[in-house]
Order: C-alpha cells, then sequence, then structure tokens
C-alpha cells in the first residue's frame, strides 16, 4: 500500500523534526491550461499506461490553509469534497487519524475547463496538511494521495518539471527535462457555459493505431523539450489535440486551427478533459505580438474572443486588446 | 481487442525477442541525406504481430506458426520462433535462397517446398493453396498474413518515434514498397505530425503494386504479383520504379560512397532519394534501408554476376524518366506523381493510349 509507505516516511520525519505541529499550515499550487500530450505510451517493461504532458498556467492557482484540531475535519467551502478527502487522506498518512482540523481552500482557476481546478485544489490541501504537521512530503507522495483522493490528477505537483505523468497511478513515467522550451499562449474556451467533468468522463477509448501513434509523439516532444524546439513542440500539440478530437471533440476544432495556422501559431493544444484550446506561439519570435493579436481578432470574428494570453515561463497576465 | 484489455497485457519486452536489432541505425549521408540501416527489419513487424496474436489468443504458447514467404520475413519468424519456443511451417518454391533455406532450417523451422507452378498464378497461387491446407491440418495455427494484418504497418510506430526523436522535422520519406508495412505505416505515423510530408514510394517494373502489368522481376523484395491490403495508396506522393540492374549498381555505390553493406532494396532506395536529396538541397530526406549485403555476396557485390545480367550497363541514370501513366513505365527508372490517391483512382485514368485516343475525339 502506498498510503503505508508514505506514513512510514512521514512519521520518521516527524521524529526526526520534532513534532513541528504549526498553528496553521499553507499550501498552494499553480493550474495548468490542459496538455501538450496525453495518450498512452509503454513503460520500461512495455507495459502500456495512460499518462499525459501538461503545459502550465502559472497565473492561476488554489490556495489551502489547514488549521489543525482534535476531531472532525471541517471543509470550506464545504463543496470542495475532494480536496477535504484529501486532507483527510493525508492525516491518515501520517499516522493521525483521531486528528481533524480546519481547511480552507481558495483558487483562481476556472472550474470545468480543463485547467486543473480539482486537482490544485486537492494538491494545495494536502500541502496544507502536510506543512502544518512539519511533513514535507516529496511531489510523488503528493501525487499519490492526489490519485487516491480523485481517481485521476494532473501532474502539478511537479510544478514546472516537464514529465510525462501517469494521472491514474500518479507515477512519472519519464522525466522529460527541467521544463518545457517556453512558449505564449493565447487561451480559448470553446464551450463557454459548459462544465465537463474531468473525472466522471470515461477515459479515451484510443484504437489500436492510436495506441501506437503515441510513440512518434513522444519522441518528438523528446527532441523538442531537450532541443528547445518550439516548432516541434507545436507539433506534438497539435498531432495530440486532433488524437483527442475523436474522444472529446472541442467545438469549431478546425476553424481554431485554422486561424493558428494562417497566424503564424505553432500549433494548438487541448484540455483533453476540458474545453479550453490554446494558440501556442513562439515567445523568441518577434512577430509574435502582431500574430497573437491577428489571431486573436479573427477568433473574435468567430465568436470566440480568447479569455487569456500568457507566458507559460511567466506571471503576468496581459490584456487582450 | 478492447484498450482496457491491450493495457493489462504483459507486453514484448517480458518476453523473449531482440529489441535491439530492430530498429535500425541512422547514418548522415549528405547534408540532407539521413539513411536508416537495418540489420532485419522484418523483425520488428514480425515481434509485433506474434506478441498481438499471444495477447488476444491467436498464438497459443508453443503454438504453431504458419506462413508463406521465402525472404527474410520468414527468417525474423524463424528467429523469433526459435527463442520464444514456437513451432514454425514456412511453404516457399524452389526459387528460395540455399543459404537462407539451410538456416531457416537450422533455426527450427520446417519449410514446405511447392514443387510446380500453377499454369495460371504460378508459384503465388500454388503457395497460398499449399498454406490454406497446411493450415487446415495444423489446427489452432497462426497465420501472420503479412500483407493484410494491420499489425504489419503499426509495428512501425517505433521506427517513427526514433525518426521523430533524432531527426525532428523530416520533409520527405523514401522507401520501397513490398506488403506495404514499412512505408505505409511510417508515412502514417509521421504524416500525422507533419501533413506536408513528401513520401516516395519505390517499386520496380512488372510490379502490379502500383499498377503496372505483372511480369518477371529479378530484384526481390519489393514488388509484387498481388496488391497487398496493406499498401494505403494515399499515402504516396510519388513513385518510382527502378530495374534491377539500377538497384544493384545503386547499392554498390552505397558501399563504395558511404560503407554502408546493404541489400538490393537498399540500393533501390538510396537511388530515388540520393536524387530527390540533391533536387531539393533545403529539405530533410530520410530513407529506408531494409537489409544487410551479408545475403547477396554471390550477386550484388559480385561483379562477373552483375556483368551478365540482362541489360547490364554499369552507368546509373542521372534522373529518372517521368511517365504520364504507370502504363508507360519503361524497364529502367521511371517516376510518376501518385499525389495521394487509390490505385483505382489512378488505373481509372487509363493507358495513354486511351487517352491519346480521348484527345483525339
Ligand atoms: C529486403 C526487403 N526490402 C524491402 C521490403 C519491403 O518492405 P515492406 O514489406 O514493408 O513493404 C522487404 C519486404 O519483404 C524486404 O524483404
Amino acid at each position: 500500500m502506498p498510503g503505508d509507505v508514505i506514513s512510514r516516511f512521514a512519521s520518521v520525519r516527524l521524529g526526526t523534526r520534532g513534532n513541528q505541529r504549526k498553528e496553521n499550515g499553507f499550501g498552494q499550487v499553480n493550474g495548468h491550461h490542459g496538455e501538450i500530450l496525453q495518450g498512452v505510451f509503454p513503460d520500461d517493461a512495455g507495459r502500456l499506461h495512460r499518462g499525459l504532458v501538461t503545459l502550465p498556467c502559472n497565473i492561476v492557482s488554489s490556495t489551502a490553509v489547514f488549521r489543525p484540531a482534535p476531531g472532525n475535519l471541517v471543509t470550506v467551502p464545504d463543496d470542495k469534497l475532494k480536496a477535504a478527502e484529501a486532507a483527510r487522506l493525508t492525516l491518515d498518512s501520517l499516522g493521525l487519524h483521531d486528528q481533524g482540523g480546519h481547511l480552507t481552500v481558495e483558487s483562481t482557476i476556472p472550474v470545468g475547463l480543463g485547467m486543473g481546478s480539482s486537482t490544485a485544489d486537492v494538491v494545495a490541501a494536502i500541502r496544507a496538511v502536510a506543512d502544518a504537521h512539519g511533513a514535507a512530503l516529496g511531489a510523488d507522495e503528493v501525487a499519490r494521495l492526489a490519485v487516491r483522493a480523485e481517481t485521476a490528477s494532473d501532474s502539478i505537483m511537479h510544478g514546472d518539471l516537464a514529465v510525462l505523468f501517469t494521472q491514474r497511478e500518479g507515477i512519472v513515467l519519464e522525466h522529460l527535462g527541467p521544463a518545457l522550451p517556453p512558449l505564449e499562449v493565447l487561451s480559448v474556451n470553446t464551450a463557454p457555459g459548459a462544465l465537463v467533468d474531468t473525472v466522471k468522463q470515461p477515459p479515451a477509448d484510443y484504437d489500436e493505431w492510436e495506441v501506437q501513434a503515441f510513440r512518434p509523439l513522444r519522441g518528438m516532444l523528446r527532441r523538442a523539450i531537450r532541443t528547445g524546439d518550439t516548432a516541434l513542440l507545436g507539433r506534438v500539440a497539435t498531432a495530440s489535440a486532433r488524437i483527442s478530437q475523436r474522444h472529446l471533440p472541442k467545438p469549431a476544432f478546425e476553424e481554431i486551427n485554422g486561424i493558428a495556422a494562417s497566424a503564424g501559431a505553432l500549433g494548438i493544444q487541448v484540455a483533453h478533459s476540458g474545453t479550453v484550446v490554446g494558440l501556442l506561439f513562439d515567445p523568441r519570435n518577434p512577430a509574435t505580438a502582431r500574430h497573437v493579436a491577428e489571431a486573436a481578432a479573427r477568433l473574435d470574428t468567430i465568436g470566440l474572443p480568447p479569455a487569456r494570453h500568457f507566458r507559460t515561463d511567466a506571471v503576468e497576465v496581459r490584456h487582450v486588446a | 481487442m478492447s484498450l482496457e484489455m491491450t493495457m493489462s497485457q504483459p507486453q514484448s519486452r517480458e518476453t523473449r525477442g531482440f529489441p535491439d536489432y530492430e530498429l535500425p541505425r541512422l547514418v548522415r549521408l549528405t547534408d540532407n541525406l539521413h539513411g536508416t540501416a537495418f540489420f532485419l527489419m522484418k523483425l520488428l513487424p514480425a515481434r509485433h504481430m506474434l506478441d498481438r496474436a499471444a495477447a488476444d489468443g491467436r498464438l497459443k504458447p508453443g503454438g504453431t506458426i504458419c506462413e508463406t514467404t521465402s525472404g527474410t520475413f520468414g527468417l525474423a519468424l524463424a528467429m523469433l520462433a526459435a527463442v520464444r519456443g514456437y513451432k514454425l511451417i514456412l511453404v516457399s518454391d524452389p526459387a528460395i535462397d540455399e543459404h537462407l533455406h539451410k538456416r531457416l532450417l537450422e533455426l527450427g523451422a520446417t519449410l514446405e517446398i511447392v514443387e510446380k507452378p500453377y499454369e495460371i498464378g504460378g508459384f503465388q497461387t500454388a503457395r497460398l493453396d499449399r498454406l490454406r491446407a497446411t493450415l487446415e491440418v495444423n489446427p489452432g495455427s497462426f497465420c501472420p498474413s503479412q500483407y493484410g494484418n494491420a499489425d504489419n504497418p503499426r509495428a512501425y510506430a517505433e521506427v517513427a518515434e526514433q525518426i521523430a526523436e533524432r531527426l525532428g522535422h523530416v520533409d520527405c520519406l523514401v522507401g520501397t514498397v513490398g506488403s506495404g508495412g514499412s512505408m505505409s505505416g511510417i508515412a502514417r505515423f509521421l504524416r500525422h505530425l507533419n501533413p506536408d510530408l513528401h513520401v516516395i514510394g519505390v517499386d520496380t517494373p512488372n510490379s502490379v503494386v502500383f499498377g503496372q502489368p505483372d511480369g518477371k522481376r529479378l530484384l526481390r523484395g519489393l514488388g509484387n504479383s498481388l496488391v497487398p491490403p496493406n499498401v494505403d495508396h494515399r499515402q504516396f506522393d510519388e513513385i518510382h520504379w527502378v530495374g534491377a540492374a539500377e538497384a544493384f549498381l545503386a547499392t554498390r555505390r552505397l558501399h563504395q560512397h558511404h560503407a554502408l553493406y546493404q541489400g538490393g532494396t537498399s540500393g533501390a532506395a538510396y537511388l530515388v532519394a540520393d536524387w530527390w536529396a540533391r533536387t531539393h538541397p533545403d529539405r530533410k530526406v530520410v530513407t529506408l534501408f531494409p537489409d544487410e549485403g551479408h545475403r547477396y555476396v554471390a550477386s550484388i557485390y559480385n561483379d562477373d554476376w552483375l556483368a551478365a545480367l540482362p541489360g547490364w550497363t554499369g552507368v546509373l541514370p542521372e534522373a529518372p524518366q517521368l511517365v504520364a501513366h504507370p502504363s508507360d513505365v519503361r524497364p529502367s527508372w521511371s517516376s510518376y506523381r501518385w499525389d495521394r490517391r487509390t490505385l483505382d483512382k489512378v488505373l481509372a485514368e487509363g493507358t495513354s493510349f486511351a487517352r491519346d485516343l480521348a484527345e483525339a475525339a
């Protein structure tokens, strides 16, 4: 049981560091903007796993504060059920079965777009509970707790690290590099108002060609990250988006793709279990500002004005004219 | 088989095989031309087809595999059958290479040699009939059927992965077409990452794969007397037909100029890829070299044997002859703009004779 391993780990840490219980524990994590790549991938033994590579979006985040207390666990707001479950699992894994407390979760991540709102609440809660008890949980431990709390998790507990992450197991299948090459992203919500429950959706039933087609995408992604080649990154993202289109189709996909291609974008990427689509641009290209403005204007004419514009390596928000 | 079932199956690396022999070595031949030199390309599709069949129960542990082949696919099956403990029956004809025959026997395969060709359908049909009979007397045996089995093209995702990882963006893919597995497979995978990929298939005169009438062919491994379902004609932008003498001479050039000791289909692919790379110097080209030269010591690598070939000139043409229709193909290097059409569509455009008539009318 992974939980037992974590609890053994954690109690050792609690023991060596003394009982460092704090008045308030604090946890925070950034959201994301869907994936560069999502599919099924073989491990070293050739066994297949569902996996993904997240596109970070550091301009949105979830924050949690945990105040330990004996007895019940109270969560505010009380509809953050998965965050509450994650806090409970974390307490149990620390061996604190009788311990409860007060958990507050706040988030700037929009819900239901596939930008990681659920996992962010869960990860922030796990970190806050751990912090309150002086336990420093590693990203792998956080990932395993998150997956137990919500069945499938995004890889945001790994921060900007570029990892191929198995969202239903919480393990890193491959470390691809310290980060993706920086991208400028123009974000479109293709279904405003329609919420996608990212966990209730059945996992994509890829056909046998698709199962194999993820291999060259992974190969090109390795090279894109190793050499900082944003053009290759755009190709991988677009190819993954095309496969996703057969499983969770985005409205106006072809129109958006056409606008991206004609406006000089590197490609597009999608939230494979959400509604957002990102047009990807190269921040090092001097023409990017003009390309972005052109794409934004054309998206506006098809009734999909971009909601956000951000750089994956920066935190400031820019407003689209 | 559903995805969930596929995911719960043990995969190849848990069973015995030759993973480090399956993938090619990449060699840069010129600024913009890259070769992928295989030890034995067919190991990859053979292993994948056996894995998939073992996973869904078509092939039982210790079971029997039956196939008709006289070439490298049989050798790949024999190598895998030997280390995985399968019984292998190969149906072939008297044209099978003597050394290959011995090697297959040493690997434990049983060879059934069809002695006489049919009056209609020749050895090909006679071998297919014998295969059918062999499958009947060995109930429960597995026939990989490389011409129609969709696991053949799908196996090449690993080559596409290697090309994408090592070379990144590629503009043009060139390779020979026999079963169609390698070129149709790699082209479709790479095109998913690059819709503009230019794909050139290399065939040989008297092969029906791209619309020539059937006839005798000296160059083996590429071309066919039937159209394999695994040839996805719509993947190809351009088709070239390379004659045996040119292919063999190009095979020697590949060795003389680039120190790559490969088989005859590698030479045919090299001839076409080198021409395209020279005429498109700003585009990155990758080409497939399916097997090594050791099996051809007495033929392609023997000057006396070459000099005795019909039509041997010892000179390589500089460029192909562009033809207006596959039926116009001559015995030597020709090319045609296939434009990603189906075979039916291309054939419906008729022969040049029919077009001349139409124009005259
Ligand atoms: C030596 C050699 N080259 C090329 C090919 C053609 O490859 P494919 O069957 O994938 O079209 C073959 C096929 O048997 C072969 O044996």
